[in-house]
C-alpha cells in the first residue's frame, strides 16, 4: 500500500492553504478533491478577510501563499464601501457601517471561488509537488479507518493508501466527521442557508453605478422585509464584472416557516433598490416569420445569434479598460472610438435589420446554495478525533457575528494551525491525539476567531452604536431600552459586556438574533426614517427550472443520496427547502431526483448523504 | 524512465461537430471550409499512449503522414500524450495514397524513430472520414508486429517483455465478448473508442499531473519537438507510395438512390392535440395495452 | 485455360461451432456475382470458402449448401479462436497455394484469387487489413453493394490519361458516414508502364445485414480440402487467457418498444435528449440513436454523452439490427443504413418537421413537426390515457 505523510481532505481554501503551508514548512502532503478540479464545488457570498486582530494573531491568506497573493491571485474588487439598509416596501434606511467592515482587517476583497480556488489549487499543487506530494481531483474519500497501527483511506477511485496523519477540510457536510463518529451532524439551529445568484455587469458601469474607483468595491447588506421575515439577512457585493446577490438566513427559521430558498434570493431582487443596483441592457430576440422557407429561418436564426453574442461581447470589452487596451494593441481595432463606433453599428444592424429589441433587465449567470456553520453554536470544542484534525466548515467554525460573517479566513487560519500541529507531529513521530491533537486543540483555543465565536467585543460593539447614533432612541429603546442606556455609555459599556459574556452567548442570542432584531426593527426603521426608492422596471426572475438548466452538471447514474424516512416531517418540509427542488411528494411519500443536486446538504440531517463520486454531481464555474 | 518505446499514428481530420462542418450542395464534405482538428479515435490513442508514459515512464513519439498542416493534429497530439518526438512525413509524392501506401511510408517512418526498437505502436480504431479502420492493421503487418485490435484496456509486464490486453469483440448475433490476450513485445494496438485510460493510485495521479503540465509546456513549443521528412528523407520505395502505390481508387461519389417505399404512411399535424392523441392511443395498442375510453 | 486470378475466396467467421450470419450472406452474394460472372463471361470460376477451425468439418458441410463450390478447411486447435498474426499468415498461405486451386479446379496458371471477401466486423475488417498487405493488393472496407462490370478507366496514375478497358472488375460501394452517399472503389492493375503493377485479389469487407443468404439447397455438391497449415513458431505467442461474455447494458431484444433519436435533437441537444428518454420511460422503451448520433457532432454534458452518444445504441447496419413492436424515430431522416437496421419492426413512426425526408417511405404514421414541439404533447396524452391494465410483459 501506498503511504503519505499526510492526506488533507478536501480542497476548498481552507484544504489548500493546509496544503500550501506544510509545503512551506517542507513537509510532503498530498490532497484529495471530489470535484473534477478543486473550485468546482465551492461557494462563497463572498468577501476574502485579512485580520489584524488587537490580541493574538490571525494567519491571513498573505502570510500562506506570500505577496504574490496580493499582486496575481485573481480577486475581484478591494471592498471599501460597506452599507447597511434596512428595507420595507420601497423605503430604505441607510446606514454607512464601513467602519465595522474595516475593524482591525487589513482588506477585504470581493472572490469568487471558481477562480480563486482554481489559483489557490496551482500554488498549492506546485509547492507540494516539490516536496514529493500533490493534489488528486476527481477522487471521492469513501472512508478512513484504522488497521494495525495503520491510517488507512479508501476511496471510489483509487487502491487504498495510508496517511499518518489526516486533516479534514471536507466543509460543512464533512463525511469524515459523520463516518468516523467525531462529532454529530449538524441541526437546523446551528446552520445558516445561504443562496445566492451572479449577475452579470460590465466593469466600467459597475463603477458608475456604485460610485466607485476601478480598484475599489462595494459592499451592501440588507435586513427588514426583504427576508421574508427569516432571521438573516440580504448581500450584494461588486466583483470585476459580476455581482454576486444573495441571502443568508437561519435554517431553523425557515424550518419553522419553509419557503423556496429562490423565493429568498427573489425577494431581495424585487426590492427597488437592489433591483436598480442589478439592471443592465439586454437584447431580446425577436420571434422568427414562419413563413419564411426553413433555410432562411435557419439562416436568420444563426446570424442574429452570432450579431448578439458580438454585440455582448463588445460592450463587456468596451467598459473595461484592460479589454479595451487588450483590442487595440492586438491590432484588432485601431482606437477605443473605434470599438464603440462597431458597437453602435452591430446594436443598428440588430435593430433595423432584425427588429430586435434592448431593454432594461439584468442577466444571472450562476445560481448556488450551501449551508453555513454558525460557530457560535457548532464550532468543534476539540476539534480532532484520533489523528484527523478538523478545519474550517468541517470543524463548524464559521463565524457570525451581526452582519460580520467570516468562514474563508477562519478556514485558512485554522489551516495553517493545523499544518504548524502536523509538521510538529511528523517531527517528532507522534500523530496520537494526545499529542497531536490536543497540541492543535490549544492553537485553536488561542485563535481571535475562537475568542469571536465566544465572546461579544465590545469595541465592534461601539462601532454598531456609533453608526446607529441617528437613529432615534424610541425606536430601538422600546425593545431593548435598558440595554441601549447601557451600551451608549463608554464606562457602562465595558461592565455590560462583561457581564453578558459571563451569560454566556446561548442565553444572549435568542434575544439579539431574533425576528425582531433582524426583521421588525429594521422594517420600522426603514418605515419611519427610510426614503422611498423606484424601480424603473421589472427584472424577469427566472424560473428554478432556468436556473437548474444553467448549472453545468456531470451526472453519475447512481444518486449519492439515500432517503432513510419517506414520510417523516422533516423530509416533506425538503420539498420546499431543498434549492433545486429535487423532492416530490408522490402518493404521501418522498422521493428524490438526484440529477440537479447542489450539495448543499440541507438534507443532510434525515438521509444517508454523501458527496457524489468523484468528478460527478455540479460543476460551479463561478462558485 | 523505463526503457518502454512507444510511437502512436494520428489523423489530422475534419472537424465534424456542429459549427465546424460544412457541406456542400451535393451533400459531399467541403473540406475548404471545415476546421481540421486531431481526429477523435487518434485522440484516443493519444491518450492510450500517455497512460504507458504515467506508469511505465515511457518514451513517445507521434507520427502522422499528411500537408505541412498536418503538423496540428501533432501538436493536439503531444498535449494528450506529453510527447517526446513529433514526426511529420510530408511529401507531394505521398498524395492520394489509399490505405496500403499510406501504410508503406508510416511503416519506413516508425522504422526509422529510436532506431527502430519500438515496443508498442498505438493507433485509433478507425478515422473518422475514410473509415476504412485499414491503415493501422496495414501498418502493423508491413512493421511485423503483432496486431491486437478493439483493445479496451493493457498493461505492460516490463519484466517479461509481454502485454497483457483485453478487447472487445463484437459479432452480429452474438453476445459480445471481451477477451483476455497476452503477446510478446512488439506490438500494434488500435485502441476500441471506448478506451479509457484509468490510473488508480495515488502515485499514477501525481505522475499524471506532473507529465500533464509538461504536456502543456512541450505543446506550446511544439515546433521545437517537430521533424519533418520528405519522401527522400524517409528512403521510401517510390513505387510503392502515394498514388502509384495505391492498388485502389475512388471511381465515383453518387447518391444512393431512394428505395422504394415499403410502407404507407399516415401523415398526422404536430400540432393538433386530437391527432396526437390518436396517435398515443394506436401505439399502446400496438404494445398490447387496454385502452379505456 | 486458366487464368492467373480466378475464383472468389469468402474468409469464413464462426463462433461457438456456428457461422456468424454474415458468413452464410457473403456465400450468398457471392454465388449471385458467380452465376452472372460465368454466364456472362462464359467461365467457371468458382466460390471457394475459407474456414480456419477446430473441429468445424460439419460446418463446411453447410457452406456447400449455402453456395460454396468448394471449401478449403484448415484444422488445428490453434484455431480455437481467432488470433489476426496467424490467422493471417495461414489465409495467406492458403490463397496463393496452387496445389488446393487444383483440388476444384484447372488451375495451372493459379497464382491468387481474383476476388475475396471478408465480413466487415471487429475481425474480419482487421484479418483483411493484414491479409491484404500480405497479398500486397487492394481493399475496400464497409461495402453494402457489389457489380462486376468491364470498365472503360482514364486516370492520370494507372493509365496515364489513357483510355483503358478493365474487364470483370469489382465495382465495391460503400456507404459514406452520413448514411446518403455512396463512394465505389475499385482495385486496379497499374497499366502505366512506369509503374506497372497487378493487383490481386480485388478484396472487399462486407456489411453484416445487407446481402441475404441463399436458399439452403442439400441438393448442391462441391469439394471440402484439407490443408495442414505451416506454423512458425512466433507467430503462435499470442495467448488467449480468457473470455468473458458481456451483455450489452443496452437491450433491445427484450423491449417491446424502441425510441430513437437522430441528428433532429441539434436545436437544443441536451433538453431534446432528456425529452426523448422521458418518452422512452414512459412507453418502457429501450433509446437507441443514429450512426451520426455515436460521433458525437452536439455538445451535451459528459453524462448524457456517455449514456447515449454512444456506439452501442446505434441501431443500423453499422450496429444493431431490431425489430420491436413499436419503433419511433425522432429526428431522424431516415438514411439507408439506419433503415436497413429498423425495417423488420412492427409499428413505426417517425416524428420529423420535414415531409420530404425518406424516414416518410419507411413508417406507419408520420407526425409532422419538431419534435421539441411534439413530444411533450405525446407525452402528455400518453400519460392521460395510461391503460389502467398493466401491460402484461
Amino acid at each position: 500500500m501506498e503511504s503519505y505523510e499526510v492526506a488533507i481532505i478536501g480542497g476548498g481554501s481552507a484544504g489548500l492553504a493546509a496544503l500550501k503551508q506544510l509545503s512551506n514548512l517542507g513537509k510532503q502532503a498530498i490532497l484529495i478533491e471530489a470535484g473534477k478540479k478543486a473550485g468546482t464545488k465551492n461557494v462563497s457570498g463572498g468577501i476574502l478577510y485579512s485580520k489584524k486582530p488587537k490580541r493574538g494573531r490571525a494567519y491571513n491568506v498573505e502570510d500562506v501563499y506570500g505577496s504574490v497573493f496580493l499582486s496575481d491571485a485573481p480577486i475581484e474588487r478591494r471592498i471599501t464601501q460597506y452599507m447597511l439598509h434596512a428595507t420595507s416596501g420601497n423605503k430604505v434606511f441607510t446606514m454607512d457601517l464601513t467602519a465595522a467592515h474595516e475593524y482591525q482587517a487589513n482588506f477585504g476583497y470581493s472572490v469568487l471561488l471558481g477562480k480563486l480556488n482554481s489559483w489557490f489549487a496551482k500554488q498549492a499543487g506546485e509547492s507540494a509537488e516539490k516536496q514529493g506530494g500533490g493534489i488528486v481531483s476527481g477522487v471521492h474519500v469513501r472512508s478512513v479507518s484504522w488497521q494495525d497501527g495503520k491510517t488507512v483511506i479508501e476511496t471510489d477511485e483509487l487502491e487504498p493508501f495510508e496517511a499518518k496523519a489526516v486533516i479534514a477540510a471536507d466543509g460543512v457536510n464533512s463525511e469524515i466527521a459523520e463516518m468516523t463518529g467525531a462529532r454529530n451532524k449538524f441541526t437546523p439551529e446551528q446552520l445558516y442557508q445561504g443562496v445566492k445568484v451572479i449577475v452579470k455587469m460590465p466593469e466600467e458601469i459597475i463603477e458608475e453605478r456604485f460610485g466607485i474607483g476601478q480598484e475599489d468595491g462595494a459592499a451592501h447588506l440588507y435586513a427588514g422585509d426583504v427576508t421574508l421575515n427569516h432571521i438573516g439577512g440580504g448581500f450584494l457585493y461588486t466583483n470585476r464584472d459580476t455581482l454576486s446577490v444573495g441571502a443568508v438566513y437561519h435554517y431553523d427559521s425557515l424550518m419553522q416557516r419553509p419557503a423556496e430558498p429562490y423565493t429568498l434570493v427573489n425577494a431581495l431582487l424585487k426590492n427597488p433598490m437592489v433591483a436598480e443596483f442589478v439592471k443592465d441592457e439586454v437584447a431580446v430576440k425577436e420571434e422568427i416569420d414562419r413563413n419564411l422557407p426553413k433555410e432562411e429561418q435557419l439562416r436568420v436564426r444563426f446570424a442574429v445569434s452570432k450579431l448578439v453574442k458580438t454585440w455582448n461581447e463588445l460592450r463587456d470589452a468596451y467598459h473595461s479598460p484592460s479589454a479595451r487596451k487588450r483590442l487595440v494593441e492586438g491590432g484588432k481595432y485601431k482606437s477605443e472610438e473605434e470599438i464603440k463606433a462597431r458597437l453602435d453599428s452591430v446594436r443598428s444592424e440588430l435593430e433595423g435589420k432584425y427588429r430586435t429589441k434592448f431593454v432594461t433587465d439584468y442577466v444571472e449567470l450562476e445560481y448556488a446554495a450551501k449551508l453555513v456553520p454558525d460557530g457560535k453554536r457548532c464550532a468543534m470544542r476539540k476539534p480532532y478525533y484520533k489523528n484527523i484534525l478538523f478545519i474550517g466548515d468541517a470543524a463548524g467554525r464559521g463565524v457570525f457575528i451581526g452582519p460580520r460573517i467570516e468562514g474563508l479566513n477562519v478556514g485558512i487560519d485554522d489551516a495553517v494551525r493545523a499544518a504548524n500541529a502536523v509538521a510538529r507531529a511528523i517531527d517528532r513521530n507522534d500523530f496520537s491525539s494526545n499529542s497531536m491533537g490536543e497540541h492543535y486543540s490549544q492553537m485553536i483555543e488561542e485563535s481571535p476567531f475562537t475568542r469571536d465565536m465566544k465572546e461579544i467585543d465590545k469595541d465592534y460593539l461601539k462601532i454598531f452604536l456609533d453608526a446607529a447614533k441617528d437613529v432615534p432612541k424610541d425606536i430601538i429603546g422600546q425593545r431593548y431600552g435598558m440595554v441601549f442606556k447601557l451600551m451608549s455609555s463608554g464606562t457602562l459599556r465595558g461592565l455590560a459586556v462583561g457581564f453578558a459574556n459571563i451569560l454566556g452567548y446561548d442565553r444572549l442570542l435568542p434575544l439579539v438574533e431574533s425576528e425582531d432584531t433582524y426583521v421588525q426593527v429594521p422594517i420600522e426603521l426603514a418605515e419611519k426614517m427610510g426614503k422611498p426608492v423606484v424601480a424603473t422596471y421589472e427584472p424577469t426572475l427566472p424560473t428554478i427550472a432556468q436556473r437548474v438548466a444553467q448549472l453545468k452538471y456531470d451526472d453519475d447514474r447512481i444518486s449519492h443520496i439515500k432517503v432513510l424516512d419517506h414520510e417523516s416531517e422533516f423530509m416533506k418540509k425538503m420539498v420546499k427547502l431543498c434549492p433545486t427542488n429535487c423532492y416530490s411528494m408522490e402518493d404521501g411519500e418522498i422521493t428524490l431526483q438526484h440529477e440537479a443536486c447542489i450539495e448543499c446538504g440541507t438534507c443532510a440531517k434525515e438521509t444517508e448523504w454523501r458527496h457524489p463520486r468523484g468528478e460527478k454531481g455540479v460543476n460551479y464555474q463561478y462558485g | 524512465m523505463s526503457d518502454l518505446k512507444i510511437a502512436v499514428i494520428v489523423k489530422l481530420e475534419p472537424d465534424f461537430s456542429e459549427g465546424n462542418v460544412s457541406y456542400n450542395a451535393d451533400g459531399t464534405l467541403n473540406r475548404a471550409e471545415t476546421k481540421s482538428i486531431l481526429g477523435p479515435h487518434s485522440a484516443v490513442a493519444s491518450s492510450a499512449a500517455f497512460y504507458a508514459k504515467v506508469k511505465y515512464g515511457a518514451r513517445i513519439a507521434v507520427t502522422t503522414m499528411g500537408p505541412p498542416i498536418a503538423d496540428t493534429a501533432l501538436q493536439q497530439a503531444q498535449l494528450l500524450c506529453d510527447a517526446d518526438e513529433l514526426h511529420l512525413y510530408s511529401d507531394r509524392m505521398f498524395a492520394g495514397a489509399d490505405t496500403l501506401a499510406t501504410a508503406e511510408v508510416l511503416k519506413t517512418g516508425i522504422s526509422k524513430v529510436e532506431g527502430g526498437k519500438m515496443d508498442i505502436v498505438f493507433s485509433g480504431h478507425r478515422a473518422s472520414d475514410g473509415e476504412t479502420g485499414q491503415t493501422g492493421p496495414q501498418t502493423a503487418w508491413k512493421l511485423g508486429f503483432t496486431f491486437l485490435g478493439n483493445v479496451i484496456d493493457y498493461n505492460v509486464d516490463m519484466q517479461n517483455r509481454v502485454v497483457r490486453a483485453r478487447r472487445m469483440i463484437s459479432l452480429q448475433g452474438f453476445y459480445d465478448v471481451i477477451e483476455e490476450v497476452e503477446a510478446p513485445l512488439p506490438v500494434f494496438i488500435a485502441i476500441d473508442p471506448s478506451y479509457k485510460a484509468s490510473f488508480n493510485t495515488v502515485s499514477q495521479r501525481l505522475a499524471f499531473e506532473k507529465y500533464q503540465k509538461e504536456a502543456k509546456e512541450r505543446a506550446q513549443n511544439y515546433k521545437q519537438y517537430l521533424k519533418i521528412f520528405n519522401a527522400q528523407q524517409l528512403g521510401v520505395d517510390p513505387k510503392l507510395v502515394g498514388l502509384p502505390g495505391s492498388p485502389t481508387i475512388v471511381y465515383k461519389v453518387e447518391r444512393i438512390p431512394k428505395a422504394k417505399a415499403s410502407r404507407k404512411a399516415e401523415v398526422v399535424d404536430g400540432s393538433s392535440r386530437d391527432q396526437i392523441a390518436k396517435v398515443a392511443a394506436k401505439m399502446y395498442e400496438v404494445l398490447g395495452g387496454m385502452v379505456i375510453k | 485455360m486458366s487464368a492467373k486470378y480466378e475464383h472468389l475466396y469468402v474468409v469464413i467467421e464462426h463462433e461457438d461451432g456456428k457461422p456468424v450470419p454474415v458468413s452464410l450472406e457473403m456465400l450468398g452474394e457471392a454465388r449471385r456475382l458467380m452465376n452472372g460472372f460465368n454466364k456472362k463471361y462464359s467461365a467457371n470460376e468458382k466460390v471457394v470458402a475459407l474456414v480456419l477451425g477446430n473441429n468445424m468439418r460439419r460446418l463446411c458441410e453447410e457452406l456447400i449448401f449455402y453456395g460454396a463450390d468448394a471449401v478449403i478447411y484448415v484444422d488445428s486447435p490453434e484455431f480455437q479462436y481467432s488470433r489476426n498474426l496467424v490467422d493471417t499468415k495461414v489465409i495467406s498461405q492458403v490463397a496463393t497455394n496452387k496445389e488446393l486451386a487444383k483440388k476444384f479446379s484447372d488451375a495451372s496458371n493459379f497464382i491468387k484469387p481474383r476476388y475475396m471477401f471478408f465480413a466487415a466486423d471487429n475481425i474480419g475488417r482487421q484479418l483483411s487489413s493484414t491479409v491484404l498487405a500480405d497479398l500486397e493488393s487492394g481493399l475496400a472496407s464497409d461495402i453494402n453493394k457489389l457489380v462486376i462490370e468491364d470498365l472503360e478507366i482514364k486516370h492520370e496514375h494507372k493509365t496515364k490519361g489513357q483510355a483503358v478497358k478493365y474487364e470483370k472488375t469489382l465495382e465495391m460501394y460503400r456507404p459514406d458516414f452520413s448514411g446518403f452517399l455512396w463512394t465505389t472503389i475499385l482495385c486496379l492493375d497499374n497499366r502505366n508502364p512506369a509503374i506497372e503493377r497487378e493487383y490481386h485479389p480485388q478484396a472487399c469487407s462486407i456489411i453484416p445485414g445487407v446481402f441475404l443468404p441463399i436458399e439452403r439447397d442439400t441438393s448442391r455438391r462441391g469439394v471440402i480440402t484439407d490443408y495442414i497449415p505451416k506454423f512458425d513458431e512466433r507467430d503462435l505467442r499470442v495467448k488467449v487467457l480468457d473470455r468473458k461474455i458481456v451483455k450489452s447494458a443496452v437491450d433491445f431484444d427484450s423491449c417491446k418498444a424502441i425510441v430513437s433519436f437522430g441528428r433532429g435533437i441539434k436545436d437544443s441537444s441536451e433538453q431534446n435528449i432528456k425529452m426523448v428518454a422521458d418518452l422512452a420511460q414512459a412507453l418502457e422503451a429501450e433509446v437507441g440513436v443514429s450512426l451520426p448520433i455515436s460521433k458525437k457532432p452536439f455538445a451535451v454534458s459528459e453524462g448524457v454523452s456517455s449514456t447515449y452518444m454512444i456506439p452501442d445504441r446505434v441501431i443500423g447496419t453499422s450496429g444493431r439490427k431490431v425489430a420491436p413492436l413499436l419503433y419511433i424515430a425522432a429526428g431522424i431522416s431516415g438514411a439507408m443504413q439506419h433503415i436497413a437496421g429498423m425495417k423488420e419492426s412492427g409499428f413505426v413512426v417517425a416524428i420529423n418537421p420535414d415531409e420530404n425526408s425518406p424516414i416518410k417511405d419507411e413508417c406507419d404514421i408520420f407526425i409532422k413537426g419538431r419534435m421539441e414541439d411534439v413530444i411533450p404533447l405525446l407525452l402528455e396524452e400518453l400519460r392521460k390515457q395510461k391503460p389502467a391494465i398493466e401491460v402484461k410483459k
